[in-house]
């Protein structure tokens, strides 16, 4: 008896070190932001006073929540599908025994490691209508007449925008995929090709199945960062034109900075949280019944 | 308190000249200067920081350092559209910096009604109230007695620009002085290449703050004089058709344009006509001088010469938060930006773009002697009167109240998404201007 209280406090001592970190780094902040979206807080002060849930109830009556939340679907969606698209894509051509293979597994990598803000200002310089290389390139082919607004009006903002971040976060699939690529037995393929199976079958039959687990992680991992990507979007087009670009995480930014309320703010960051949770939650129980 | 900021006769230019060198010698010496090194890190921020402009930052800073041993300053730039955003994190976890120059008098406005400034009126004690022009500090002076900041330059924001070579290519007699006149000479030029006008689409601050102006040349306003909203009149409507009908005349990206694009538009060649402050002369110097010669500028254009033009200062400010730390030094650095050489630089660095405030310092011949200053006396003396008369959303004109709530009007973005909503959706003008007077109205009951 001594000696099982004796190994349930050295269990309590053990695990106390992570039970701490886990309170600092995920409970503090939550139950923080949970507080605060209770306030109306003026950011540079922090001085505000207590309004309940009236942060909550302004917001889902506001048509700008909302019209944020359709945004950051579609840019979410549109991204990820075209990520995993070429990801996928440019695995399977990497997988191959290819002439300075290894080089271009490095290379590909390049986007991904590149700063935002250095990626954002080549793209903004290549979109530029006076300047920029895609409208030169167009007007030389004769495709166009005069040049586009890529960043301005819609819905080439949105189209530019999920463009650059597909060019922008694609290696990571690259990545995942081709190390899971690596580790699919031969002898799959080879059962395959026996039965018949072409290129195509092969794929959908064989290597999909296997990659199954990986894109489930992947699916997972990058809708959750491209959920909340901030930097890439503000950059390229802060938000406009009007509202069209304006994500949940643009809007936290510009109640808690811009307005300087922070208790908005972090009202539509709850709420943010909610809106992922939901959508994991129903992801994941939707892949288990698979 | 109350400054006379009149210079009384008899007093000689040279003795106003030696006044303000010897301002810069009180500055050095008036707040109590510490017998033994003093060691401290004073931070300096700034949305104007161009290379040129950071050079002569940085002999400031080296002179400063070299007279008050142990102190070091350090430089860090923020920009016109992100300083709000920077400023309330660091208000919110106090980590502010000492001292923060170049931003427009309505955030200085915003920022002391929340208390979170120190009153300057040491700092401009130190460099003689005689020596500002008249006026000059009066937008600071939100509560009786006590300033908010003091101007570091005056700036003539929205001036039309114009290349005379392209005017007389297409028989155009005289810079435009109405919005009529206007279009029409940028439809007449627009060709080959070259975009009639440069105005900003976006949704920043640059189209809030360019459009409010347009409402003032419309002969409207964005508040009545006792600060309630007065933006819904058919003057703004009238505003908003006009900035319409010139898109056709904008490049494609004007839709995104900032400060930045604007400038560069008309700098490159790219548009007939600019719309900017003096940041103009030494650009077209240093980066197009094929166009040096042919550019000059004028007030904006308005709806009809019954109605004044109305020039956007922001009225580039200097002031200190009030939790920076090591006070007494920062207000002995404040002063000192103020010595006649490093302002001169300081000045000099974008010549016609931040105007001098201190009366001796527009005469000193350091200052005048600059050869773009020089080439262009003309140009710069107009920006220099109309800066002199220029108002912003924080003091929209002399019968207004000054208004605390301006920065944040601005910063909402809600003027340019109006903007935007007009032009570029083609949405109902009234519903788009009601809808914007009642978020404005939210805003200053927030």
């Amino acid at each position: 008896m001594l000696l099982s209280s004796q190994y349930a406090a050295l269990g309590v001592l053990l695990i106390a070190p992570t039970v701490l970190v886990f309170c600092a780094v995920i409970v503090y902040p939550l139950v923080s932001a949970i507080y605060l979206s209770l306030f109306s807080i003026y950011t540079p002060t922090l001085q505000g006073k207590w309004v309940g849930l009236d942060n909550y109830a302004k917001l889902l009556a506001s048509g700008e929540f909302w019209g944020a939340l359709r945004v950051t679907l579609v840019w979410t969606i549109g991204t990820l599908v075209l990520q995993l698209v070429f990801g996928i894509a440019l695995a399977l051509l990497l997988h191959q025994n290819l002439v300075f293979r290894s080089l271009a597994r490095g290379l590909i990598l390049f986007p991904y490691f590149v700063s935002t803000v250095v990626a954002v200002l080549v793209w903004r310089w290549l979109f530029n209508d006076l300047y920029g290389i895609l409208n030169h390139v167009l007007l030389a082919a004769g495709l166009i007449d005069m040049p586009l607004d890529w960043l301005g009006q819609m819905p080439n903002a949105m189209v530019s925008l999920i463009l650059v971040g597909a060019w922008k976060y694609f290696p990571f699939v690259v990545i995942t995929v081709l190390a899971r690529l690596q580790t699919i037995p031969d002898h799959l393929y080879e059962a395959a090709e026996m039965d018949g199976a072409g290129p195509v079958a092969r794929f959908f039959d064989v290597t999909l199945p296997q990659l199954r687990d990986v894109l489930l992680v992947v699916i997972l991992l990058r809708a959750i960062w491209d959920f909340k990507e901030f930097d890439l979007i503000w950059l390229m087009t802060g938000g406009g034109p009007v509202t069209s670009t304006q994500t949940l995480p643009l809007l936290v930014y510009r109640s808690a900075f811009g307005l300087n309320e922070m208790g908005g703010a972090s009202a539509v960051a709850v709420l943010m949280m909610l809106v992922m949770l939901v959508f994991m939650a129903l992801y994941i129980r939707a892949q288990r019944q698979e | 308190m109350a400054f006379d900021s009149t210079l009384k006769t008899g007093v000689s230019r040279r003795a106003v000249l030696a006044g303000v060198g010897a301002a810069g010698a009180l500055a050095a010496t008036s707040f109590s200067t510490p017998v033994r090194a003093q060691q401290a890190t004073l931070r300096w921020w700034s949305p104007q920081a161009a290379p040129a402009q950071r050079e002569a930052y940085l002999f400031q800073i080296a002179q400063f350092e070299k007279a008050n041993p142990g102190v070091k300053v350090l430089f860090e730039p923020t920009s016109d559209e992100a300083y709000a955003q920077q400023l309330a994190a660091a208000f919110a976890s106090g980590q502010v910096p000492n001292i923060v120059t170049h931003l427009p008098s309505f955030a200085v406005q915003d920022y002391w009604a929340a208390g979170l400034l120190e009153p300057f009126n040491d700092v401009i004690t130190a460099l003689g109230p005689q020596n500002f022009y008249e006026g000059a500090n009066r937008i600071y002076e939100i509560d009786k007695g006590k300033y908010a900041g003091t101007g570091v330059g005056n700036t003539a924001a929205n001036m039309l620009w114009v290349r005379k070579d392209l005017m007389q290519k297409a028989s155009i007699d005289a810079i435009p002085r109405t919005w009529d006149e206007l279009r029409n000479a940028a439809r007449k030029m627009q060709g080959g290449g070259i975009f009639g006008a440069p105005l900003p689409y976006g949704r920043n601050s640059m189209t809030s703050l360019i459009f409010i102006g347009v409402i003032h040349q419309a002969g409207g306003q964005v508040f009545t004089p006792d600060l309630q909203v007065g933006i819904d009149t058919d003057k703004t409507l009238a505003a908003l058709d006009w900035y319409k009908s010139m898109r056709e005349l904008c490049p494609a990206g004007a839709t995104n344009y900032s400060w930045g694009d604007s400038l560069t538009a008309f700098v490159s060649g790219a548009t007939a006509t600019g719309i900017y402050a003096g940041r103009v002369l030494a650009n077209v110097t240093r980066q197009n001088p094929g166009i040096a010669d042919s550019i000059t500028c004028a007030a904006y254009p308005t709806i009809s010469k019954d109605v004044e033009p109305w020039t956007f200062n922001d009225f580039p400010s200097v002031f200190i938060p009030k939790a920076a730390k090591d006070m007494e030094m920062t207000k002995k650095f404040a002063a000192h930006l103020f010595a006649p050489e490093g302002y001169i630089k300081q000045l000099l660095a974008a010549p016609g773009h931040v105007l001098p405030v201190l009366k001796p310092i527009a005469a000193d011949p350091n200052y005048t002697a600059d050869p773009i200053i020089k080439k262009f006396q003309k140009e710069v003396d107009l920006m220099a009167a109309s800066a002199a008369g220029g108002y912003n959303l924080g003091f929209e004109s002399a019968k207004h109240k000054p208004n605390t709530k301006g920065g944040k009007v601005v910063n909402s973005h809600v003027i340019a998404e109006m903007v935007q909503r007009v032009c570029l959706n083609n949405e109902n003008p009234k519903t788009v201007l009601g809808e914007t007077a009642k978020k404005i109205e939210e805003i200053m009951k927030s």
